[in-house]
C-alpha cells in the first residue's frame, strides 16, 4: 500500500505538469501567430511602398481584450488587401453577398440597416481602442466577430484552424457556427448586440447626425474627390426687429387647436404683429388654407391691410396660392384693392377677374 | 476614425478614412469625447494613408519655402511606367467607357444618377445629363481611355467610374499639360469595397501613358494640400420652390410674399447689346478670356478650340452670353455659366432641382455686377431654380450684393504633382472644374 500513494501523487504532478506545459504552448504559439499576421502585414506593406497604407502602429496596447484584439487584427488585414487590390486580393474570400445582389443594385440605396451596421462596428472599433474600462466578455467578442464574419463576408469558407491556435480556432468556429445566415440578419443581431452593450451609442449617433457633423454622414455625401453639393446656410434672421404674438405664428405654423385657444381666451382675431399683419395674412403666406377658413369664421377682415398696403389676397397672388385665393375671392375679398405701390391682386393673376365673374 | 482600427466597411468611399477634420464635440457622453480627443490627437499624422504616398503637397511641407515650386517628382521614361491595369478584387473588371455610345453613356448616367454626390442631408444628388456628360468628357484632344468604368464581372453591370481630360492649365508663369479629373463615382453597394484608391491609381496610370505628368481635382474634404479653398454661394431665382424642398428655409420671421418679393428680377436684361454667344465669336470671346484670365495664378489656358468646346452655348448644358457694344460692334463682356440639375429626393411635388453654375465671366466694360444680373435674369427665364457661384476670380465683389447668398459647401482645389508654395486665395483661382 504505501508504494501506491508517491506512485498516485508522481502521476498527478505529472498530468498537471503536462498539461501546463500544453497550455503555455498553445499560449506561445497563439500569440506567436498574431505577431506574425502583423509582421507580414508589415513586408507587404514595405514590398508594396508608395501603393500601401502603413498597417498599425497600434494604439490599442494591451488594454484591449484579446478577441476583440484579433477581430481588428483580421480586419486591418482586409483592409490592407483592399487597398493593395492588386497584390493580395485573390486571398479575399469572395462573398456571395455581393453577387446576390447582383440584380436589384441599381438604384437601390445603401440601406439604413448598412449604415447602422458600419456605424456600429465603427463605434465597436472605437471603443476597444480608447475605453479599457467597459469589458466586454470574450464570450460576446466572438459572438460580435461571427457576425461580422458574415455580414461582411459571408458564410465561413476558410479552413479550420489547427487546434493549437485557440484563439484563431474560437474565431473561425464562431463564424462558421452561423453557417448560413443572411447577412442582413447578422448586421441586425451585431446592432442589437452592441445596442445591448452600450445602450446609449445610437443616441450619440444620431446626435452627430443632425448636427451634420458625423464624420460617416459627411464622408458618404461629399466623397474622395469631386464636387460639392452645397445648399443654404441657414442664417437666423438678424436685424429682423419685427414683433407678433402668439396668435400670428399659430396661424403661421397651422397650429388649429392653439388658434382656436387663443381666440377662445379673447386674442383679437384681427391683431396686428409690427407689420401691420393679421394672423390672416400669415396663414395665407404659409399656405394653410384650414387656417384661413377657421378665421374668416371667426370673423377675421379679408381685407385686412398691413403696413404696406397689402392683403391677404395680395399674398396669395404674390405666393401663387390658388385654392386660398380663391376661397379669399370667395369671402368677398377685394380684387381691386390698392397697395401702397398702387398694386392691386387682380392686375397681377388674370384669372381671378373670371373667377369673380363665374361665381357672380 | 483617426485609427487604424477603422473597420474597412464604414460607408464612405475616402481613400482616406478621415477625410474631415470637423473638430465638434456638441455629445456630452465621455465616451464620446474620449473618442472625438484621440482622433483629434491622430489627426494630421495618420489621417491620409493613400494621399500621404502620392506626389501632392504633404501638410507637413505647409509653410517650408525651401521646397521648389513646380513638378513634385519629375516624369519617369514612358517605358517605365506599369503597362498592365492595376488589379481589382476579383469578381470586378476594368472597362473603357466610350461615351459616343448611347448605350454606355446610359450606363454611366445612370450611375451617376443613383450614386454620385448628395449633399449632407441627402436631400439632393447630381443629376449630371446625359449632354453634360458627352461635353465634359469629350473636349479637343481628350482620350477615350481616360473614361475609365469598373464591371461587375457576372453581372457586367457599371459599378464604378472615374475621368481625366487633357488640359492645359497656366499656374503662375508656367502652362503644365494636365489631367482634370473628375466623376469619381463609386455604386453604393460597393463602398465598402475601397476602389477608389485603386480607380485613382489606375487614372493616374493612364494619364502617364499619355505623358501626362499633373493632374487637377477638386473635393468637398481636405486632403493633402489644397491649393485653395473655395466657398459656395447661392442665388434663389425660384424661392417658393426652393423653400419647399428644403434647400432653403424661411426664417420664423420672414414671410414667403416678401421672400418672393426680394429676389424677383426685370423680365429681360439689362445691358444693350447683351445676347448669347454665336460661333463667330470663338476669336473675339478667346482674345477677351485669354486676357481675362491671365490675372489668376492658376487657370485654364484656352485656344479659340477649347472655347468653341467649353463655352459655345450648348442646349441644357452650358449657357454665354456676351455684350457687344451697339456703336462698333466689339465685344466688351461676357458671361457664361452651366446646367447641373439635381435630383430630389423624397419631394412629392418636385423631382428635379434645376441650378445654374456660374462659368467663365468677364468684364471690361459692362459693370460685372450688371453683367452678372444680366446673366441672373436670362437664367430666370430658362426656368432655373437657383444660381451658384463660387468665390474665384471677382466673384466676391457682385455675391453679396446681387443676393447671393453663402453656402454650406466648401470646394477645395488641388494639383497633383505640382507644388505651389503658397496656398491662393480664392479670388486667385481663374479654374472651374465641373
Amino acid at each position: 500500500m504505501s508504494e501506491w500513494q508517491p506512485l498516485l501523487q508522481s502521476i498527478f504532478i505529472g498530468l498537471i505538469f503536462s498539461y501546463l506545459v500544453a497550455k503555455l504552448i498553445s499560449l506561445v504559439v497563439s500569440f506567436k501567430d498574431d505577431n506574425l499576421t502583423i509582421t507580414r502585414n508589415t513586408e507587404s506593406n514595405s514590398q508594396s511602398k508608395k501603393t500601401v497604407v502603413l498597417l498599425d502602429e497600434n494604439p490599442r496596447g494591451p488594454e484591449a481584450d484579446l478577441g476583440l484584439r484579433l477581430a481588428h487584427d483580421a480586419r486591418e488585414t482586409e483592409s490592407m488587401i483592399a487597398e493593395l487590390g492588386s497584390v493580395r486580393n485573390e486571398s479575399l474570400p469572395c462573398s456571395d453577398y455581393d453577387d446576390d445582389d447582383d440584380d436589384d443594385w441599381e438604384g437601390v440605396e445603401s440601406t439604413e440597416l448598412d449604415e447602422m451596421f458600419s456605424a456600429a462596428t465603427a463605434f465597436v472599433a472605437a471603443t476597444a481602442a480608447t475605453s479599457p474600462a467597459q469589458k466586454v466578455s470574450s464570450d460576446v467578442q466572438l459572438q460580435l466577430y461571427g457576425l461580422y464574419k458574415i455580414a461582411t463576408e459571408g458564410p465561413c469558407s476558410t479552413p479550420q484552424p489547427s487546434a493549437l491556435k485557440m484563439t484563431a480556432r474560437a474565431k473561425w468556429q464562431a463564424w462558421q457556427k452561423l453557417g448560413a445566415m443572411p447577412p442582413e440578419e447578422a448586421m441586425q443581431k451585431y446592432i442589437d448586440i452592441v445596442t445591448e452593450l452600450y445602450p446609449t451609442w445610437a443616441a450619440g449617433l444620431s446626435t452627430k447626425s443632425r448636427g451634420g457633423d458625423d464624420d460617416a454622414v459627411t464622408r458618404e455625401s461629399k466623397g474622395p474627390m469631386g464636387p460639392v453639393f452645397s445648399s443654404f446656410v441657414y442664417e437666423e434672421e438678424s436685424g429682423n426687429e419685427l414683433k407678433m404674438d402668439a396668435v400670428h405664428a399659430f396661424a403661421r405654423e397651422g397650429e388649429v387647436d392653439n388658434l382656436l385657444k387663443c381666440i377662445e381666451n379673447g386674442v383679437s382675431v384681427n391683431l396686428r404683429d409690427s407689420e401691420g399683419r393679421t394672423p390672416l395674412h400669415w396663414a395665407v403666406d404659409r399656405g394653410h388654407l384650414n387656417v384661413c377658413e377657421l378665421l374668416v369664421s371667426r370673423n377675421a377682415d379679408v381685407n385686412a391691410k398691413d403696413n404696406e398696403g397689402q392683403t391677404p389676397l395680395h399674398y396669395a397672388v404674390v405666393c401663387e396660392r390658388e385654392a386660398v385665393a380663391e376661397f379669399l375671392v370667395k369671402q368677398n375679398a377685394n380684387i381691386d384693392i390698392q397697395d401702397n405701390d398702387g398694386n392691386s391682386p387682380s392686375e397681377n393673376w388674370p384669372w381671378m377677374r373670371d373667377a369673380v365673374k363665374q361665381s357672380d | 476614425m483617426g485609427d487604424n482600427n477603422s473597420p474597412p466597411d464604414s460607408p464612405k468611399e475616402n481613400p482616406d478614412q478621415n477625410s474631415d477634420s470637423n473638430p465638434v464635440a456638441k455629445d456630452d457622453s465621455a465616451l464620446e469625447t474620449i473618442v472625438r480627443k484621440f482622433q483629434d490627437s491622430m489627426s494630421m499624422s495618420k489621417k491620409h494613408k493613400f494621399w500621404e504616398t502620392q506626389p501632392v503637397g504633404q501638410f507637413k511641407d505647409v509653410g517650408d519655402s525651401s521646397l521648389p515650386e513646380g513638378p513634385i517628382e519629375p516624369p519617369t521614361p514612358l517605358s517605365e511606367v506599369k503597362q498592365e491595369p492595376y488589379n481589382l478584387p476579383s469578381q470586378y473588371e476594368w472597362t473603357t467607357c466610350d461615351m459616343d455610345s448611347e448605350e454606355t453613356c446610359t450606363e454611366v448616367y445612370n450611375l451617376l444618377k443613383n450614386n454620385y454626390v448628395e449633399d449632407d442631408e441627402n436631400m439632393f444628388r447630381f443629376n449630371y445629363s446625359k449632354e453634360f456628360l458627352r461635353w465634359a468628357l469629350r473636349p479637343p484632344g481628350y482620350y477615350t481611355s481616360w473614361h475609365i468604368g469598373v464591371r461587375a464581372k457576372a453581372s457586367k453591370k457599371l459599378v464604378a467610374f472615374i475621368t481625366g481630360v487633357p488640359a492645359r492649365i497656366r499656374v503662375l508663369d508656367e502652362v503644365v499639360k494636365m489631367a482634370e479629373i473628375n466623376f469619381l463615382c463609386v455604386h453604393k453597394k460597393l463602398r465598402s469595397k475601397r476602389l477608389a484608391p485603386v480607380m485613382i491609381k489606375e487614372v493616374t496610370r493612364r494619364v502617364h501613358l499619355e505623358n501626362i505628368w499633373q493632374a487637377a481635382y477638386t473635393a468637398g474634404v481636405v486632403l493633402p494640400t489644397p491649393i485653395t479653398t473655395c466657398q459656395y454661394w447661392h442665388r434663389s431665382l425660384n424661392p417658393k420652390k426652393l423653400i419647399d424642398v428644403g434647400f432653403s428655409r424661411l426664417g420664423a420671421r420672414m414671410t414667403m410674399s416678401r421672400t418672393i418679393k426680394l429676389y424677383k428680377l426685370p423680365d429681360s436684361p439689362a445691358t444693350p447689346g447683351f445676347r448669347k454667344m454665336e460661333l463667330c465669336d470663338v476669336p473675339a470671346v478667346t482674345r477677351l478670356l485669354r486676357n481675362y484670365l491671365g490675372q489668376f495664378a492658376v487657370a485654364p489656358d484656352f485656344d479659340e478650340n477649347d472655347v468653341e468646346h467649353w463655352l459655345l452655348p450648348t442646349e441644357d448644358v452650358v449657357d454665354s452670353y456676351l455684350v457687344e457694344s451697339p456703336e462698333i460692334h466689339e465685344i466688351t463682356d461676357f458671361c457664361s455659366f452651366y446646367t447641373l440639375p439635381s435630383s430630389i429626393l423624397g419631394n412629392q411635388t418636385y423631382s428635379t432641382l434645376k441650378a445654374a453654375y456660374s462659368y467663365y465671366n468677364v468684364s471690361t466694360k459692362t459693370p460685372l455686377l450688371q453683367l452678372m444680373n444680366d446673366a441672373l435674369i436670362v437664367a430666370k427665364q430658362k426656368d432655373f431654380d437657383v444660381f451658384n457661384a463660387l468665390d474665384v476670380m471677382q466673384n466676391e465683389t457682385f455675391l453679396k450684393e446681387l443676393k447671393f447668398g453663402p453656402g454650406d459647401g466648401q470646394l477645395h482645389y488641388y494639383l497633383y504633382n505640382y507644388r505651389l508654395r503658397k496656398a491662393l486665395k480664392s479670388s486667385e483661382l481663374g479654374l472651374v472644374l465641373l
